[in-house]
């Protein structure tokens, strides 16, 4: 079977350079590339997880796919066929769904919940009879009050907006649906409820997702496949059960073990990762994790890991990947586990 | 100065064309310095209502009756003016929404400089140079750097992050954070409750979390407030609600954590049903149209509140001493 999505060596870089921004700005910054080199594929109907730093480049890496952002390298296919003019990513997007990060301030905040929820259709050319009913439909399938299609985006809370998101991303009955922190601001039950619908959804139309997310409880459960970010670069993906029961890379399983947990008595007093985080402009120097790896060596401050395969279906950018259950893991604990006090 | 809050009978109405919206009903709640408290509930059940009117923050159709008491002083009988500077000064509210905190054409650096204006004892240069100590607090690198980036230009977590940094800097007694971490990873999140953490030690303020996340709040608070449908259905210490909860709709929600199920499940659990109007609120008990316990007088009769130890209580006919 041939993948739906395949991302192939993708860089985005941003940086200032109209002539407009100069004159604001006196020291204008160079380009820096916030996704860097990243090849991901994603086949029909499979659910990926894209799990890293909060500003690794995670959402970027969405927006340019769909072409909402220009990428400096690299190349999109999707359903075969290249995707690299303004009016091949405009047919994309007729077929690809977004979700986006920010749930009220994506809601256009004049528009009414009906408009938002039948505008995609309506500029999609499908039929519409009645945009109210269609409206009232969407909103029950998402488990909102039909009076919620009189409301202006300002009026909903947070998770009523995000649902607003998913009717709306829904609406367009996409092949590729890409949601960027689906589940911020829902709480479990209606997370629940949001996610078991998208996996109905899903497996009624059979379309491919991408789910970015901060959230490791609920992505073990609804994703097959978990690609890991840091800094703009992939540093690791694989099954999701194996990469959960054994991450290979020591960012990957320091996420993990980080994770609170919902039970008082088992707090945690100290912080999994220390060191400094370092920043796009700057990047470190050999392998870009070294500056907070528990497990760093000398070799990994001057020699950059390539992206390598380990297993199978597994990749991993590492001098010295964890093994399963071995040594190495246990040292990740011990190293991390360095109490700051409380 | 920091004092103790305590909110009494608390209120808040949304006037809408199709009627009022009874987003917050008859809500009691306290805080004492150096307490972290937490709120958690059902999406849609009146949390950010509830925080914004502590905060004084309330939109224009919103009708407001009760009393919001701090440090002794009730803030509703505060006049305009005396409402800002508290406001700026004392009170911090980190909103939930991180990107319609901050103006779009000013850079960030500006606006944290503007959070400041009640400083006026801090020259321009030391207060950029407290926000870029700020700033690599709450993990931002490179803050010089970051100061002159526009909002759009930031992620989702570094605006968030920000937004966190902006309350801090002014120096708050009570520092309200609603969904504070929904955009950072796990590592950023144990970082910012650590900081959360450390400041409450530091100020002896009162921090208040809104959190879906229940690892955060069982890792972070001391009391939590569980609130359904614009009520609080239940409070007590973090233990108790996580180790004896009473209420059947903190059951319900805690069971719903996915965190709890280490197997994958192809369906994750919810509670069935959904919240009701809050336009015309059940005449009963809120949760009696989802409650598996319910009974005769549930959906008839609201209950009392049930005092079940000295400092837990749960709104339900079944919860017992
Ligand atoms: N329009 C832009 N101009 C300049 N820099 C940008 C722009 N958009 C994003 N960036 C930078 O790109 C990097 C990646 O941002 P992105 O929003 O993709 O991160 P993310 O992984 O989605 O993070 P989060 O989890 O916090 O949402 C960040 O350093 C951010 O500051
Ligand atoms: N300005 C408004 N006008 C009318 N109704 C409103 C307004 N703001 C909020 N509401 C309604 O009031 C109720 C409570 O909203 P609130 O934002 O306080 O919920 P929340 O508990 O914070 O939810 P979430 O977890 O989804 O953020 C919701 O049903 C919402 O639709
Ligand atoms: S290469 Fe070295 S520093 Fe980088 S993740 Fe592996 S062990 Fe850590
Ligand atoms: S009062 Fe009745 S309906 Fe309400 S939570 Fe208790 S048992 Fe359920
Ligand atoms: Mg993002
Ligand atoms: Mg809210």
């Amino acid at each position: 079977m041939s993948p739906l999505l395949a991302v192939e060596d993708l860089s985005v870089s941003f940086g200032r350079s109209s002539l407009l921004d100069r004159l604001i700005n006196p020291f204008p910054l160079p380009g820096f590339n916030v996704v860097d080199d990243v090849t991901l594929s994603l086949m029909p109907a499979e659910t990926l997880g894209l799990v890293g730093e909060s500003g690794s480049g995670k959402t970027t890496l969405a927006r340019t796919i769909l072409g909402l952002v220009r990428a400096a390298a690299g190349r999109i296919v999707f359903e075969g066929r290249e995707v690299a003019t303004p009016s091949d990513f405009r047919a994309m997007r007729r077929r690809s769904a977004m979700m986006f990060q920010d749930p009220v301030a994506s809601l256009s905040p004049r528009l009414r919940v009906s408009t938002l929820l039948t505008e995609p259709q309506v500029i999609q050319g499908l039929p519409m009879q009645d945009r109210r009913a269609a409206a009232k439909a969407l909103l029950a399938l998402v488990g909102l009050p039909a009076s919620f299609v009189d409301r202006f985006p300002h009026e909903l809370s947070g998770g009523q907006a995000r649902r607003v998101g998913v009717a709306r991303a829904l609406a367009m009955k996409p092949r590729l649906l890409l949601a960027d922190e689906p589940t911020a601001g829902l709480d479990v039950s209606v997370q629940g409820d949001v996610l078991n619908l998208i996996g109905e959804l899903k497996r009624e139309l059979g379309f491919a997702t991408m789910i970015v997310t901060h959230n490791l409880a609920m992505i073990r459960h609804v994703s097959d496949r978990l690609a890991i970010m840091y800094l703009g670069r992939l540093v690791e993906t694989g099954p999701t059960q194996e990469v959960f029961s054994a991450p290979l890379h020591p960012y990957t399983a320091t996420l993990i073990r980080s994770e609170p947990i919902p039970d008082p008595r088992r707090r945690s007093h100290n912080l999994a990762i220390t060191g400094e985080i370092p920043s796009v402009f700057r990047r470190p120097s050999g392998c870009e994790f070294h500056t907070r790896c528990p497990l760093v060596q000398s070799r990994c401050k001057t020699e950059a890991p390539i992206y390598r395969p380990m297993g199978a279906g597994r990749l991993v950018r590492c001098h010295f990947p964890l093994q399963t259950g071995g040594r190495e893991r246990e040292a990740v604990s011990r190293a991390s586990a360095n109490p700051r006090g409380n | 100065m920091s004092g103790t809050l305590a909110a009494s009978g608390l209120s808040v109405r949304y006037e809408t064309p199709h009627g009022s919206v009874h987003a917050l009903r008859h809500v009691d709640i306290e805080a004492h310095p150096g307490e972290v408290i937490g709120i958690v509930g059902e999406s849609g059940c009146g949390k950010s209502t509830l925080v914004t009117a502590l905060a004084n923050l309330l939109p224009a159709n919103a009708r407001i009756d009760g009393a919001i008491r701090y440090n002794g002083v009730d803030l509703a009988k505060l006049d305009a003016h005396r409402q800002r500077l508290l406001r700026g000064d004392e009170i911090a509210l980190v909103g939930q929404d991180p990107m319609t905190a901050f103006n779009p054409v000013l850079t960030i650096g500006d606006q944290l400089v503007d959070f400041q204006h009640h400083r006026k004892d801090l020259s321009r240069t030391l207060k950029r140079a407290r926000i870029a100590a700020m700033l690599a607090r709450v993990g931002i690198a490179d803050a010089e750097r970051r100061m002159r980036s526009y909002p759009h230009e930031l992620s989702g977590g570094m605006r968030q992050r920000v937004a966190i940094a902006a309350a801090l800097l002014t120096d708050p007694g009570l520092l309200i954070a609603d969904e504070p971490t929904t955009a950072l990873d796990v590592t950023m999140e144990a970082q910012i409750i650590h900081l959360l953490r450390e400041l409450r030690r530091e100020y002896n303020g009162i921090v208040i979390v809104v959190s879906h996340h229940l690892g955060v709040i069982a890792e972070l608070c001391d009391r939590v407030y569980v609130m359904y449908a614009g009520e609080v259905v239940e409070g007590g210490e973090v233990d108790a609600i996580f180790h004896d909860p009473r209420h059947p709709y903190t059951q319900a929600l805690l069971a719903c954590d996915p965190a709890r199920f280490h197997d994958r499940l192809d369906r994750l659990p919810t509670i069935p049903g959904s919240l009701p109007s809050l336009i015309q609120p059940p005449p009963g008990c809120v949760y009696a149209p989802r409650c598996g316990k319910a009974f005769a007088p549930c959906k008839t009769i609201a209950p009392p509140l049930v005092k079940l130890t000295a400092c837990h209580a749960a709104r339900c006919y079944v919860a017992t001493p």
